[in-house]
């Protein structure tokens, strides 16, 4: 594990009685990228605006490098934000909104004209300098916050939800883009998205937040595979849940009673017998087929969405409707049709019950 | 709906943060404390000089004053009336130019817009060259002789005059409905009739009752066409003028005045507060452009036919003006001469102290508005709100009561400003303030708090993201604060017939004593002047401030 490069230490946030920020602790690695996700209002931006230092914690510590920063203005902190808006200056030139953070810190003229050079060749915009931030498209716009943010050399690099206002395409180019920016220049960020998908293949580490408060702190494949509790399962990728209880557990693996019946698991130590338990299923763990084997379980298909790449069935299950994802080669036209469910326990995950 | 909320609190939270930095500078209190101040000594104390001055008694005993009674209930009567045309005439005149396919969309608005850089009384005065007992139309055309001084032609008046603030305001209402909302109720079945009566003009509902409000300010403020072409039916506005003229009544003056507040008041109360608050916000996404369908044929002929008049006469009205300043002798002797306009060359000073003092007093409001505006914005000063207060409370006030105001507290011996141009000067740039600081206002609304946020982000400290951003990006905001100003001040006569003195004799002043000394050709000489003047000088700032063009009077709420 890398040492912390930014510390949050049991940041708390209040908008009047909303807690938008709950006592938040994280440890941000240097030269990585961190995700903050989270759905709409759980407090993402809040978190990172504290740490640009837009407004105080209402208690708690933020250090950068070591160095306590929480009582600082913004303009003492050595981080740099992209918004969602971009927030380009409309009256000043490509140019000067890359310029701006230099002549802010007095950098003599000829030296702010060669980095902000140097910062439009790197992100391609070299030939729009004398142009008004108005006058580019999307990306372009994008790119120029970009090149503003890091024409400071920032410790830390925030971006708040900067792939939002580019359309579907464009937002898969310039996130593969931004990755490699970001490791190049292996700069410290701290990203901000609503979007898992943007979340998973982007980032180094992921925190996911709920309520102002951070659920779970991984990688992306941890969080995906092994979620800690049924929010996280949800909120990253898609799940299936089903209820269940512990039968027994044996040296074997655990034994598990479920709405399709009795399920055995890889061994595990930390349930008991009697206890309930929420299954974590994620599409890919269950196959379809035509044909009846050892283990598969009497299904129909009640609708098939065309994703592309794959298909998402939605299956019933006795009283259960199940999604899995299959390049299977039912159709639409198989709706109603007896299959088979094939359960691949190896990826089956088990989460604490929650009370409802 | 959370995040947007806390999107609201973290703005609040926001200038939280910025308000505790503030208060250690003690810059910001300073200035605040310094324009709350100002604010105070020019706005609220003449105001609460004219409440005052009267005692309790004369209050009590108003019913029994039969003239007052008169001009009370003559007022009402104006404002009723004019009001329901205006705003009838504003409507139709918004439905044809809201709609960018009706042809001569550009002229119909222009004959528009011009009432209102001209001085308030130049629709009264030229419909006294058309109409009056040597007009061109009543004399010249029909041989009468026959005085058409009185409320109906007051009436007509008013409504010439004040239906453009209406169809502006409708327009705008008009031209933001989304094409869609039509769209998808024709598509539900609708004919032309039923969207127009179920979806447009419900929609314009809350724009039409407010530009019936605003009419009505106007129209009971107003001082001048009555003055003018009011003949012997007194209003609250002249009868309190009369007072003071003829009989140097201030305590009469002073009630008439007072009588005015109230439902000066309320009306504006009624605009700003509540139909403001009832405008619709548009519900949806991202809208997509869409031509609104032709009118029906027969419509778009009447309303043609409608604007045409409407237009023709206010083109006839201003062609009278300035046909005037080349005539020798109006109804009379039609000889063209230049002799008006060595009268004009005599008024010259008072066309210059026009300009300069309208000039000065829009750059003093302009200044005040903008700081003003940036405190309230920024939420930088803790009494935000009562600045705010102080700093509309001018639009509620007529030009007569705050003129009267201005002479009981700042025309009197031992004051230092007594009888200089400075206290005429102020009277306009704290009467005008209002339209200065909404301009201002709206400039700083529309910068994207993210963008101080992105500036200090850099390492902008708030001087400079003052500068850099705020001041910058409302420079165009600014012009048009000025220029709206300097246009009021320009016109204005309502103020200005109480604080002229001396050498501080302004244009509008010396075109009613024209007018009352039947010089009616010099009058419109000196008009003329006046006018291409201001329209020259707002021309130049309108180039200036890059397409920032704020049409005065119209308070953007």
């Amino acid at each position: 594990m890398d040492k912390a490069y930014v510390e949050l230490a049991h940041l708390t946030k209040h908008f009047g009685d909303v807690a938008a920020v709950a006592d938040v602790c994280l440890d941000v690695p240097e030269g990585r990228i961190t995700t903050l996700l989270g759905p709409s209002g759980c407090g993402k931006t809040t978190l990172l605006r504290l740490i640009a230092g837009f407004f105080p914690p209402d208690a708690g510590e933020i250090r950068i490098k070591g160095v306590r920063v929480d009582h600082l203005p913004p303009q003492r902190r050595s981080t740099a934000i992209v918004f969602q808006d971009y927030a380009l200056f409309p009256h000043l030139t490509v140019f000067e909104n890359v310029a701006y953070g230099l002549r802010r810190r007095r950098v003599a003229a000829p030296e702010v004209t060669r980095r902000v050079r140097e910062m439009l060749a790197f992100l391609g915009l070299e030939d729009h300098g004398g142009a008004s931030p108005l006058h580019l498209s999307g990306g372009q716009q994008q790119r120029v916050a970009l090149a503003r943010a890091l024409a400071v050399e920032p410790d830390v690099l925030l971006l708040d939800e900067p792939l939002s206002n580019l359309d579907a395409k464009l937002r898969t180019r310039v996130r593969t883009e931004l990755k490699e920016i970001q490791q190049s220049l292996g700069k410290t960020t701290i990203f901000v998205t609503h979007d898992q998908e943007e979340a998973l293949s982007i980032s180094d580490r992921v925190a996911v937040m709920d309520a102002g408060r951070i659920r779970q702190v991984g990688s992306p494949v941890e969080v995906y595979a092994h979620p800690l509790d049924r929010f996280v399962a949800d909120f990253v990728g898609i799940a299936n849940f089903l209820p269940a209880t512990v039968r027994a557990v044996t040296s074997e693996g655990v034994v598990l009673e479920s709405p399709l019946g009795t399920l055995m698991t890889p061994p595990r130590s930390e349930f008991t017998e009697g206890e309930r338990l929420t299954i974590l299923l994620r599409p890919e763990a269950l196959r379809l087929s035509f044909e009846s084997g050892t283990g598969t379980l009497p299904a129909r298909i009640r609708s098939t969405s065309f994703l592309g790449g794959t298909r998402r069935h939605h299956v019933q299950v006795g009283q259960l409707t199940l999604m899995v994802d299959e390049s299977f080669s039912g159709t639409a036209e198989d709706a109603g049709r007896q299959i088979w469910l094939t359960i691949d326990v190896a990826r089956l995950h088990l989460l604490p019950s929650e009370p409802a | 709906m959370q995040s947007e909320s806390l999107t609201q609190r973290s703005v609040v939270a926001h200038s939280e943060w910025r308000v505790r930095a503030w208060f250690r500078e003690p810059v910001t209190l300073t200035v605040g404390l310094a324009v709350g101040g100002l604010l105070t000594v020019f706005v609220l104390l003449p105001i609460l000089q004219v409440i005052t001055y009267p005692s309790i008694q004369d209050y009590f005993h108003l019913s029994e004053n039969s003239r007052w009674v008169r001009a009370t209930s003559n007022t009402f009567r104006m404002v009723l009336l004019s009001t329901c045309t205006s705003t009838v005439v504003g409507f139709l005149y918004a439905m044809a130019i809201s709609r960018p396919d009706f042809p001569g969309r550009g002229f119909f608005r222009l004959m528009a817009v011009l009432p209102l850089f001209s001085p308030p009384f130049t629709i009264g005065f030229s419909y006294l060259l058309m109409f009056g007992r040597f007009g061109v139309i009543t004399h010249g055309l029909f041989g009468l002789e026959a005085s058409i001084l009185g409320w109906w032609s007051l009436w007509v008046v008013q409504t010439l005059s004040n239906f453009p603030y209406a169809a502006l305001a409708i327009e705008r209402a008009l031209a933001t409905t989304p094409p869609t909302l039509e769209a998808a109720a024709r598509d539900l079945g609708g004919g032309w009739l039923a969207v127009f009566r179920t979806i447009t003009l419900p929609l314009a509902r809350p724009a039409v009752a407010g530009a019936a409000l605003l009419v009505a300010t106007y129209v009971l403020a107003d001082f001048a066409n009555p003055l003018i072409i009011g003949g012997d039916f007194p209003l609250l506005a002249t009868e309190a003028w009369y007072r003071i003229d003829g009989w140097g009544d201030l305590r009469g003056a002073t009630l008439l005045a007072a009588t005015l507040l109230p439902p000066a008041t309320l009306l504006f109360i009624g605009e700003r507060y509540w139909v403001s608050r009832r405008t619709y916000a548009v519900i949806g996404g991202r809208g997509s452009s869409l031509d609104r369908p032709p009118l029906p044929g027969l419509l778009q002929w009447s309303l043609l036919a409608f604007c045409g008049l409407v237009a023709g006469l206010i083109l006839s009205l201003y062609f009278g003006v300035v046909a005037g300043a080349f005539t020798r002798t109006w109804g009379v002797d039609w000889t063209p001469t230049l002799n008006q306009w060595y009268v004009a060359l005599t008024k010259a000073d008072h066309i210059r102290n026009s300009l300069v003092f309208a000039a000065t007093a829009g750059l003093f409001a302009t200044v005040l508005a903008t700081v003003a505006a940036y405190l309230v914005d920024q939420r930088a000063f803790p009494a935000g709100r009562v600045l705010d207060a102080l700093c509309v409370l001018p639009a509620a006030v007529p030009g007569v009561f705050f003129g009267i105001g201005y002479l009981l507290v700042f025309n009197r011996p031992g004051v230092p400003l007594a009888g200089t141009a400075l206290v005429l000067i102020l009277a306009f740039t704290f009467h005008n303030l209002p339209f200065s600081y909404q301009i201002a206002r709206a400039g700083l609304a529309q910068i994207h708090p993210n963008m101080a946020d992105a500036a200090a982000d850099l390492g902008a400290f708030r001087f400079r993201i003052l500068w850099d951003v705020h001041l910058r990006l409302i420079f165009p905001a600014c012009v048009a604060a000025w220029t709206t100003a300097f246009v009021n001040g320009v016109t204005n006569l309502s103020i200005a017939v109480f604080l002229v003195a001396g050498g501080n004799q302004v244009a509008t002043f010396s075109i009613l004593g024209l007018i009352g000394d039947n010089r009616l050709e010099a009058a419109s000489a000196v008009t003329t002047a006046l006018l291409a003047a201001t329209l020259l000088v707002v021309a130049a700032a309108w180039r200036f401030s890059r397409g920032a063009r704020v049409i005065p009077g119209v308070l953007s709420g």
